[in-house]
């Protein structure tokens, strides 16, 4: 489990709130603190009051996987292949044979292994996604973080990207979207509103109250 | 008022763009896989990427403007009130309608992805354009944000082109493109056009076979057709 517990950090107050194994989805309005809780989650804040424990580990001492919102701000190196390398370089313990290995397996999982060799300016947004993925999951986290990473991504690549994702072996996915026919395909579903967790629990559940609003899926009214 | 695109050619180390078509006044919808070349066709038609060959011809088009897909790279100004003054509109004004009031100090780049989309398609709508060029405009956009950028768009007169993977929350449009295998094609106009494009939205392929074809595909249209399924 994921145990939050009192938190208080900027505009975010979440009294109580457990997040279980498979893929959470976050859906709210722009500002509503989707953001602010992911980098919590992932240790890049620590929060002015309060718990986070993942499995009873706190989340720096966590492995994880992390897709930032803005595409650029997940790159560190120039070329593909060593961006994907970096997480498993950086921690100085496994050969480069190995590695070559792990990102060659990750890249063709990802549909991105034709990119390899290629600079990461050259890409399209999407593809600077697929490589930030590709980068997340190389490293095998037990928590994978992904901040609206759909956002670029064509619907038959968000599908395919969707399936890499669920047999990655992530314990714990928790992602923000603004597709609800991607968060209504979830297995658990938070609708944050004013840095609060308004709704929590199935998809279907949740878009129960959500009917007559934007958030609704489409798809769900075409009978 | 019209752009004229005939056999212009873009071409990048990897692969290369050939776009023939004329897009008249009204919305047009461009979709197309991710790294088909959306970005490209509209850096080509805002005269921002050298052709490689072909033309493309600006018919009476006196005004045109480009959005980015990825905001942060079009911030010119230090504070929210700079950039919204670099936009020439009016500062007070875009940060109520986008509810960043008391934050005109900010740097825009200390916004959350989806607030300096806001920002940033409040201060291109705050301009008449004869030409927008919108490159995945919807991206980082909550729902509610969605809809209203679909309304800004169809209250919009002169050429509107939407270069997108969305296919959720759309505007109504004139007539819907696609690029595939380095090709730009006319599909025609919805519901015709239907037939031909490949990124048909799921409602709509879900109401097509229930026997309610959406006259269009905005969220509106998608409802009434929802309203009118047999049985």
């Amino acid at each position: 489990m994921i145990a939050i517990d009192s938190l208080r950090f900027r505009n975010l107050v979440i009294d109580s709130l457990t997040i279980r194994p498979g893929i959470t989805s976050i859906i709210g309005p722009n500002g509503s603190g989707k953001t602010t809780f992911l980098r919590i989650c992932a240790g890049l804040e620590l929060p002015h009051h309060g718990t986070v424990s993942i499995d009873d580990a706190t989340p720096r001492t966590t492995e994880i996987g992390w897709v930032n919102e803005f595409p650029d701000r997940n790159i560190l190196f120039a070329r593909v292949n060593d961006e994907i390398a970096s997480p498993l370089r950086f921690r100085h313990d496994t050969p480069c044979d190995a590695i070559d290995a792990e990102v060659r397996a990750c890249a063709e999982a990802m549909h991105i292994a034709h990119l390899i060799n290629r600079e990461v300016r050259e890409l399209s947004g999407g593809e600077k996604v697929l490589v930030s993925l590709a980068a997340a999951l190389v490293h095998h986290p037990e928590v994978l973080l992904l901040d609206e990473y759909d956002s670029h991504l064509d619907a038959l690549l968000a599908e395919k990207v969707d399936q890499v994702i669920r047999a990655s072996g992530a314990r714990y996915v928790i992602r923000c979207t603004q597709q609800m026919t991607t968060a209504a395909e979830s297995d658990h579903l938070l609708f944050f509103d004013s840095g609060r967790v308004t709704h929590a629990g199935t998809p279907r559940d949740v878009f129960r109250f959500l009917e007559g609003t934007a958030f609704y899926p489409v798809l769900w009214e075409c009978g | 008022m019209r752009i004229t695109l005939d056999r212009a050619c873009a071409v990048r180390d990897h692969w290369s763009l050939t776009a023939s078509g004329t897009f008249d006044e009204g919305v047009h919808l461009v979709s197309g896989h991710t790294g088909s070349g959306k970005s490209t066709l509209a850096l080509m038609m805002a005269g921002l990427f050298s052709l490689s060959g072909g033309s493309i011809g600006k018919g009476e088009i006196t005004s045109c403007m480009l959005s980015l897909q990825f905001p942060e790279l079009q911030v010119t100004g230090r504070t929210l009130e700079e950039e919204c003054a670099s936009w020439g509109a009016p500062a007070e004004e875009i940060l109520g309608a986008t509810g960043l009031v008391g934050r005109k100090d900010s740097s825009p780049l200390s916004l959350s992805r989806g607030e300096l989309k806001r920002l940033h398609l409040a201060s291109v709508f705050s301009r008449d354009y004869d030409l927008l060029l919108l490159d995945e405009p919807f991206s980082s956009l909550d729902c509610g944000e969605k809809s209203k950028l679909c309304t800004a768009i169809e209250q919009r007169s002169g050429i509107t082109v939407i270069f997108t993977h969305e296919q959720e929350i759309l505007p109504r449009v004139f007539r819907i493109w696609e690029i595939a295998d380095g090709k730009l094609t006319d599909c025609g106009r919805p519901p015709d056009a239907y037939e031909r494009w490949h990124h048909v939205p799921p409602a709509v392929k879900r109401l097509a076979a229930l026997g309610s074809l959406p006259g269009n595909i905005s969220t509106r249209d998608i409802r009434e057709a929802a309203c009118r399924i047999p049985g």
